[in-house]
């Protein structure tokens, strides 16, 4: 007896080849699409010499001066930036759905968006100079976003644990909720009595996301931890698969359920946290592409995990694209994009195909 | 492998569910745990897998402390059929009885030939080797449970726990079921409601009651009419049968 070739297995890591070459082409076209027109042999001219050293026409042009500047400093860490994200919050999503085995878990699930949300609108509305002294008082928004989505998610994890028992799914997706409503109610409060018009405009802005503030330097930490937590999950999709069936079969399978489901929670919490510092709340990503990319793929992580990040990827890429070109000289928030992008799609999947979305029937 | 608690005491949500229970299952021995609704098996046997901490008492797997072993240790040598429970995510039958595989597999591991063959052969006992590329989400409950034991097959353990895994299925699976178990030679701890079915395999019994091991012993002595009448509260009769020759249970109405 031999192990069968499955036919689904290999269509599927072909699936995993053909994505990794659009993922590579999507961020090449992207460079070249923007609101300022460069021609195509120029953008390509750049990026070659920056990234090679290869040197087509002159010096000066392909490092300095205006087309550079859009093209090398402006454009290329935005679309990376995109990529990143997108692969962070894919990846961040299909983990949150296999360990707290709930389809409508996303990466902002644990209170995450909620505490990011009321720590920017605090740093924006209010401002921390108005408050803190010292240290505390300089730091900017994306400091507060992170430090809100961490304080959120503690809180999420200490009530979770409150009245003993193992962390279930249930008691997180509960905190969870809580948490939420409660950062919202003061996210709101402070929208509310906020007087100035300009504030609650950035307030907004930064809610649904953008990649307006992408440069090089600010693609380090983002793509360390993408990187960093994109391996460690790479090594655990066979507990990822196995947590799947439920809190006792795992258990019985040789999976210590509630020190896995720890690390995966505040791993992922911790890189959603990243990803709503960089670049505000860009929602469905998250949720969307993980149950999307299932629907072809299935629910075996094997295939699953690298195809829904690169996706995720891939996705963000060209939803930042419209967000920066639909309508001339005007930015769209990426959070209105992916949703408005995002919601037919999923509509059309509930319609056309048998995917249950993780539903008992 | 020897498996043996004692004096295991459970407590859930302040109420203490099983008292100090002791039993024993030696080497490929079809030890049956017998008693009603509300009696504490599951419990009993949860604590065993895992997934309850005893409040009291200890696990022992070959005369060692399970809390001194990693859930793979435990995984690698015991396997748990139980009341089946829902998925909300779907698998194809074939990845299910894959996973059984999983105790054995480092991160990096893929699954082999070997992986496959023991799938295969796994599917081929509880005979549904023609639904390995269905999705397990379309299978009725019988055939689910069928593929949860064939998981616990590929498992390839030493001792199998058993929670009422004839719940619910037609008579035919129930003996199919029962007789793979049998046939794998491996020591088995199950918890039964049928009475009878218990007569054909087991050849120890405990009896729980109100979470207390109120008599245990040879099956064949312990089943008693006064037993019956003690635990389930049911008026019966227990002779043997004439065409079998084996003991069997005959329940009377109350009316």
């Amino acid at each position: 007896m031999k192990k069968r070739l499955n036919p689904r297995h290999a269509m599927l890591g072909g699936a995993i080849l053909v994505f990794i070459a659009a993922f590579i082409l999507s961020i090449l076209i992207a460079v070249t699409i923007g609101a300022v027109k460069v021609s195509l042999s120029d953008v390509y001219r750049i990026v070659l010499y920056q990234l090679t050293h290869i040197r087509i026409g002159e010096e000066k042009f392909l490092t300095s001066g205006t087309m550079y500047e859009i093209v090398w400093n402006l454009r290329m860490p935005r679309v990376l930036m995109g990529a990143l994200i997108g692969v962070l919050l894919s990846t961040c999503g299909v983990v949150m759905q296999a360990t707290v085995q709930n389809p409508l878990a996303d990466p902002y699930i644990l209170g995450i968006s909620s505490g990011a949300s009321l720590g920017a609108t605090f740093s924006i509305m209010i401002g921390a100079s108005a408050v803190f002294t010292g240290a505390l008082a300089t730091m900017g928004t994306a400091f507060w976003a992170f430090f809100g989505a961490l304080g959120a998610m503690a809180l999420v994890m200490l009530l979770a644990h409150m009245g003993g028992g193992r962390l279930t799914s249930a008691k997180l997706v509960l905190a969870g909720c809580v948490v939420g409503s409660l950062c919202g109610a003061f996210t709101n409060m402070m929208v509310y009595v906020g007087k100035d018009a300009e504030n609650m405009k950035t307030v907004t802005y930064w809610l649904l996301g953008s990649m307006v503030s992408a440069r090089w330097p600010r693609l380090l930490l983002p793509g360390i931890v993408t990187a960093v937590g994109l391996l460690f999950f790479l090594t655990q999709l066979r507990t990822l698969n196995t947590l799947l069936l439920g809190d006792e079969a795992a258990i019985t399978l040789g999976v210590d359920l509630s020190k896995r489901r720890r690390i995966y929670m505040i791993l992922t919490s911790l890189l959603s946290a990243i990803a709503v510092c960089t670049c505000g709340i860009v929602g469905f990503v998250g949720l969307m592409i993980p149950h999307i990319v299932r629907g072809f793929a299935g629910s075996d992580h094997r295939f699953l995990l690298p195809l829904a990040a690169l996706s995720g990827g891939i996705f963000l890429v060209w939803a930042d694209v419209v967000a920066r070109i639909l309508i001339p000289n005007t930015e769209i928030p990426l959070g209105v994009i992916t949703s408005a992008i995002g919601a037919p799609i999923f509509v059309y999947m509930m319609v056309r195909r048998s995917y249950g979305f993780g539903g008992k029937d | 492998m020897e498996l043996e608690t004692k004096e295991v005491s459970v407590t859930l949500s302040r109420k203490e569910i099983v008292k100090q229970a002791s039993l024993q299952v030696r080497d490929n021995a079809f030890v049956g745990l017998l008693g009603p609704n509300g009696s504490g098996k599951t419990t009993l046997l949860k604590s065993i897998y895992r997934v309850l901490k005893p409040s009291g008492g200890v696990i022992r797997i070959d005369g060692a402390d399970i809390r001194t072993m990693s859930h793979r240790e435990t995984a690698k040598r015991m396997g748990v059929v139980s009341q089946f429970n829902a998925l909300s995510f779907d698998f194809t039958v074939e990845e299910m009885v894959l996973m059984g595989r999983a105790p054995h597999k480092r991160a990096f591991d893929r699954d082999t030939e070997e992986d496959y063959r023991i799938a295969e052969d796994a599917l081929r006992r509880v005979d549904m080797l023609d639904f390995r590329d269905r999705s397990f989400q379309t299978l009725s409950g019988g055939e689910k449970q069928r593929i949860i034991l064939a998981r616990a097959l590929a498992q390839q353990v030493e001792m199998l726990i058993l929670d009422e895994p004839t719940n619910h299925l037609d008579i035919k699976y129930q003996i199919q079921i029962m007789d793979v178990v049998k046939s794998m030679g491996v020591g088995v701890l199950a918890a039964l409601h049928d009475l009878n079915l218990t007569l054909m395999y087991c050849t120890y019994v405990y009896v729980l009651k109100d979470g207390r091991i109120i008599a245990h012993g040879p099956t064949e002595e312990v089943i008693t009419e006064q037993l019956i009448r003690d635990v389930y509260e049911v008026d019966c009769a227990v002779a043997r049968h004439p065409v079998s020759g084996k003991l069997s249970v005959t329940f009377f109405s109350t009316l």
